[in-house]
């Protein structure tokens, strides 16, 4: 009889252990973890480095001594279809590939992330009219920060996008200067856009599993994008003309992919 | 009830008895170390360092264990893993303990009993000591000699394993470093569909574009890429435009002799398809991107090798869209999927 009671215990031991190690019934309200994304920057099949020289498509080659690009509006959508948004006053971060690591990745972390499986990720290239007309209301440091990064210009004119200083060479000309300084134009020229990206694999959020995004930039698709041009033709000094700033924004959405998400 | 107790614990006591009275005495089951027919010879002296079955099974074990890292979570393998021929998949350089990130692309692990010097400027000049770089490495497993052996020291299967292994039965560093250097030794990559084809076995035949690659390979490559090994062992400057954040300056690093300012060993291609990216540094994710280099991206950095100097004062190797396509079809008639799954090398 002992023996009997003895094994139904040890029974309902083994059914109750494997109960509460359930996945399941894992309850994630209110619970928060971080995300970590790398912006990887690349030419097509290379890693990006400064100096090297890069051929376009044209048959034109160039070579920078700065890159960087403004990121804002960044949120996940997890596999129940909810997006979570990061905060405002937060959402935005100037992407400098000075500022690369070893591996040429430059990282930002977003905390207090809700618990999730995330899906997808939709952000913002450059500053939407919204913020901009915010003026320095609940931009923090951001607007100090962007002046001394160089990504901006006359508060009127307003934010640079996209920064690339360097040289480029073609058929006609040697080491000719090639600055492409593009953003809206004040309120004149919208130039802010968006991309959503689907993952390759769910990013799973919890209190202790911080994923991290690896995302892949192809510089290449700026002068290669939906719109192949040529510095020869116009696109050596790209600033505030509303055809040239506006094909560089196109251009700057295919740049973008997640290779891969890392879990914990 | 009571009986039964007493009768486990007798039984867990017998069998305790049991096992700790056999004795885990040294027996040397020698393993051979091939020499491939159409492969240099092997430099490694095997005398001092006899390869056993004991000692390639605790080699292994010692490569596949993070308590050779500080925070045991990144063994040898973490960044040499067997289905790329032993490199870290995709990753450029690669990251090491509490989030440290090197400067270099980890190199494959294969046919190294034929090589003398190792690391990309070579700072190893004998397997044994190789480990010891990325061991101590700050960036890498960032441990000490000394305490990885402590750790070893407490864990009863390296009690036992070290006592078959060795005849003295220490644990200590150099069985350690012999052990490793005996599950590495045994990591040869031969059996390649060009390895078969040019030994002339299982009537195995190269395709026509796969002969013309290696045609244009061996006239355009091969000065450097040398012997069936694929590398003549020595150090060059191939032209890699300098990237100013990590600003390596290569075999430089090791004696400071200004002649060898941005030189790198020339890496074997043996299961390069595998092994991407490429370069000391892991900048081309692509063989395309590689040729495409050679053809077209060389710049003078000041001591680039002489024999990349071409008739109009550039520096490369000419080729044209056929070479280029050629020789990416010859370079993975040297993928060796038998090394590349073989189970004796894989964690489980």
């Amino acid at each position: 009889m002992k023996i009997i009671k003895f094994t139904f215990a040890l029974l309902l031991c083994a059914t109750i252990s494997s109960c509460s190690s359930d996945d399941d019934t894992e309850n994630l309200t209110g619970k928060l973890g971080n995300i970590i994304i790398k912006f990887d920057n690349g030419v097509d099949d290379q890693d990006f480095i400064f100096g090297t020289s890069y051929n376009t498509s044209s048959g034109e080659s160039y070579k920078l001594e700065t890159l960087k690009y403004l990121i804002s509006n960044i949120r996940i959508k997890d596999n129940n279809g909810d997006t979570f948004m990061y905060p405002s006053e937060k959402n935005v971060f100037i992407i400098d590939e000075a500022d690369g690591n070893n591996a040429g990745e430059i990282w930002v972390t977003l905390n207090d992330i809700a618990a999730a499986n995330y899906t997808e990720i939709t952000f913002g290239i450059g500053i939407d009219q919204d913020r901009y007309a915010l003026g320095a209301d609940g931009q923090g440091d951001f607007l100090a920060k962007a002046e001394e990064e160089g990504m901006m210009w006359s508060w009127a004119t307003g934010f640079r996008f996209t920064r690339l200083d360097g040289t480029y060479s073609s058929d006609t000309v040697t080491d000719e200067a090639l600055n492409i300084h593009m953003g809206s134009v004040g309120t004149a020229v919208d130039n802010y856009r968006e991309v959503t990206l689907s993952l390759p694999n769910m990013a799973i959020v919890r209190e202790d599993k911080t994923p991290e995004l690896h995302v892949k930039a192809d510089i290449a698709k700026l002068f290669d994008g939906t719109t192949s041009v040529s510095f020869d033709e116009g696109y050596s000094q790209v600033h505030v003309d509303e055809t040239t700033t506006g094909v560089i924004a196109n251009n700057a959405m295919d740049m973008f992919m997640v290779h891969h998400v890392h879990n914990d | 009830m009571k009986k039964i107790f007493l009768l486990a614990s007798a039984l867990m006591f017998w069998l305790g008895c049991a096992k700790s009275e056999i004795q885990e005495n040294y027996v040397p089951i020698p393993l051979e170390v091939e020499q491939p027919s159409n492969f240099p010879d092997i430099v490694y002296n095997l005398d001092n360092n006899l390869v056993t079955e004991a000692g390639f099974e605790l080699g292994k074990r010692l490569f596949y264990d993070g308590k050779l890292s500080a925070n045991g979570a990144i063994p040898c393998a973490f960044c040499h893993e067997q289905a790329f021929a032993f490199t870290h998949h995709g990753h450029t350089v690669s990251h090491g303990v509490n989030g440290g990130i090197g400067t270099r692309n980890a190199q494959p692990l294969q046919n190294l009993a034929y090589q003398s010097e190792f690391m990309w400027d070579g700072a190893a000049s004998h397997l044994d000591f190789q480990p010891i770089i990325p061991l101590t490495s700050e960036l890498e497993m960032g441990e000490t000699l000394t305490n990885v052996i402590d750790k070893l020291s407490l864990d009863i299967y390296y009690q036992e394993q070290f006592k078959k292994a060795f005849e003295d039965g220490e644990i200590n560093s150099e069985n350690m470093l012999k052990a490793l250097s005996q599950f590495m030794l045994m990591l040869v990559s031969s059996n390649s569909k060009y390895d078969k084809y040019v030994r002339e076995e299982d009537n195995v035949m190269l395709t026509q574009i796969e002969l013309d690659g290696f045609e244009t390979f061996q006239n355009k490559c091969a000065s450097c890429h040398a012997t069936d090994l694929f590398t003549d062992q020595s150090y060059r400057n191939n032209g890699l435009s300098i990237n100013p954040k990590l600003n390596d300056e290569g075999r430089y690093s090791i004696f400071e002799n200004p002649n060898d300012k941005y030189k790198f060993k020339v890496p074997s291609l043996r299961n390069v398809e595998k092994s991407f990216p490429y370069m000391h540094d892991g900048r081309f994710a692509t063989l395309e991107a590689v040729l495409n280099f050679y053809d077209s991206g060389l710049v003078n950095n000041g001591n680039v090798d002489p024999t990349l100097l071409r008739n109009d004062n550039t520096y490369g190797i000419t080729l044209n869209e056929y070479e280029k396509e050629s020789i990416i079809a010859f370079l993975k008639t040297l993928t060796d999927n038998e090394f590349l799954t073989d189970e004796r090398f894989s964690e489980y």
